[in-house]
């Protein structure tokens, strides 16, 4: 959790000018260390055992009654949790394999003119609520799992796509320079000077993608895809607090172990010397 | 029923759900700003609390929207109270962050000069610090608003008020004609009040920065 003090560096919109408004969504966070204190790799774990366990003792203390114990049984938990991870998985590799390349390609001198475009639709995109999106994706096609994927992804593909231009676009002129300099081909120097320095940029992204698809996909029950939405809006309709309760933990815990596993990855997979 | 039908019979309809949600948004708002100007400051001041503060500002944008509104509703009761509370939670991060990153930015002989001038640590603060982070903490504000204007829409799903309302409407009857105008109507409504918003926010810019630095 300590890692989340970074998040000032890669908020965009911090530079004080008029300049782009941040990204929706969790906030992006440029890990450069390596090593890190044992706080930041072993804080989140333990809080999430300690929350999970502490909501586990709480539920089994209480006598569930016979509505309680349709949604709070481990068969119907462990549908709504894979429906979940299913819903985000399919979602984000969708986003990741759309949005890095085209944010590749946009940073490409060739791109230049159609950039501010793509900047400007992506900053009113942000204003556009996810829950509208989704439903008029739903509205045009019908109810169904990859309809709703399309919806997932149509919330987080502009984030991702900014956050791979203005990392490319933050990388060191004077790097690339030298590298043409030494030789290199404009592809070398994207391969092995401009992709690697914007890693950690690229990582927040990704990440940043993570936690809106695991976060969007809690509305998945409201268009018929199950989910943790599911535990947390029968809570909600049969009036169970223990229901809801055990929903708003599961999917909270899930978005907070999603975002700590690829916090932790990037900083694993970070090129050395960053 | 077309749009423009839908548009002209509808009008004062979206008009109060759309102050509905302006309402939600600026209360939010107000609570985030009172509660993250304080926290950004402190954690400027104090360099042992400034990770534990970001850190649990930064927690709650990790969160899914519909938990953390829904986590409310045994305490707080349906309706606008939990959405409020949600919403000032997830506005605390960019304010928060952002008066950091503008208080950290502000020259250290600026902060000297003040020093030297024999101002206390509040005077300093209050005369010199804040007017010259402000543009940068304004900018965290701005984008607080936008992120909070888009999720309020959800509060509608967990009983609250706002143009979310009109969306689940349309989302519930699904298969009737007049469905896609609802959902159509409640989506643009929220994009014009992020787009009024962010208006607005050029002049406050204008207004509030002070005349030295503008």
């Amino acid at each position: 959790m300590a890692d989340t003090a970074l998040a000032t560096q890669a908020l965009p919109g911090t530079g004080g000018t008029a300049g782009t408004p941040g990204t929706a969504g969790a906030p992006g966070r440029a890990e450069s260390r390596r090593g890190g204190s044992p706080l930041s790799w072993f804080g989140m774990p333990v809080l999430l055992a300690v929350i999970l366990g502490g909501t586990y003792l709480w539920v089994s203390s209480l006598e569930l009654d016979t509505i309680e114990q349709r949604t709070l049984n481990v068969e119907q938990l462990t549908r709504s949790t894979i429906e979940h991870l299913h819903l985000t998985a399919v979602s984000t590799a969708i986003v990741i394999v759309l949005a890095i390349p085209l944010g590749v390609l946009l940073s490409r001198p060739f791109a230049r003119p159609v950039v501010p475009a793509v900047l400007g639709i992506a900053n009113i995109g942000q204003g556009v609520p996810s829950f509208g999106l989704i439903t008029i994706v739903i509205l045009w096609t019908s109810l169904g799992f990859w309809p709703m994927i399309i919806g997932l992804v149509a919330c987080s593909t502009l984030p991702i796509l900014r956050n791979t231009m203005v990392g490319l676009e933050q990388v060191d002129r004077t790097a690339v320079k030298a590298s043409r300099g030494m030789g290199m081909s404009p592809l070398q120097v994207l391969l092995k000077v401009e992709l690697p320095l914007a890693f950690p940029v690229m990582i927040a992204g990704i990440r940043t993608a993570l936690i809106i698809n695991v976060g969007t996909a809690a509305l998945g029950t409201f268009f018929g895809q199950g989910g943790l939405g599911f535990i947390i809006y029968n809570g909600i309709t049969l009036n169970r607090t223990p229901v809801l309760v055990t929903g708003v933990v599961l999917v909270s815990a899930l978005a907070l172990l999603i975002d700590y596993l690829a916090g932790a990855l990037g900083r694993l997979l970070a090129p050395r010397g960053l | 029923m077309t749009f423009a039908e839908y548009l002209t019979r509808n009008y004062d309809n979206l008009l109060e759900l759309g102050l509905e949600h302006l309402n939600l948004v600026l209360i939010s708002m107000g609570i985030a700003l009172a509660v993250g100007l304080p926290l950004g400051i402190v954690a400027h001041r104090n360099g042992f609390l400034r990770n534990p503060i970001l850190a649990g500002a930064g927690f709650f944008l990790t969160l899914p929207s519909l938990a953390l509104f829904s986590i409310f509703i045994p305490v707080l009761g349906i309706g606008a109270p939990p959405a409020i509370a949600a919403l000032s939670l997830y506005a605390l991060l960019p304010i928060v962050s952002n008066t950091v990153t503008g208080l950290a930015s502000v020259s250290p002989a600026v902060v000297k000069a003040s020093q030297g001038m024999g101002m206390t640590g509040f005077q300093r603060l209050l005369r010199v610090e804040l007017p010259l982070a402000w543009p940068v903490i304004l900018t965290g504000i701005r984008v607080s608003t936008q992120v909070v204007i888009g999720i309020a829409a959800i509060a509608a799903l967990v009983g609250g008020p706002g143009l979310g309302t009109e969306i689940f409407r349309g989302l519930r009857s699904q298969g009737n004609a007049s469905a896609p105008n609802l959902v159509y109507g409640g989506t643009l409504g929220v994009i014009v009040l992020a787009l009024l918003l962010d208006a607005a926010f050029v002049l406050i810019r204008r207004l509030t920065t002070s005349r030295g630095i503008r």
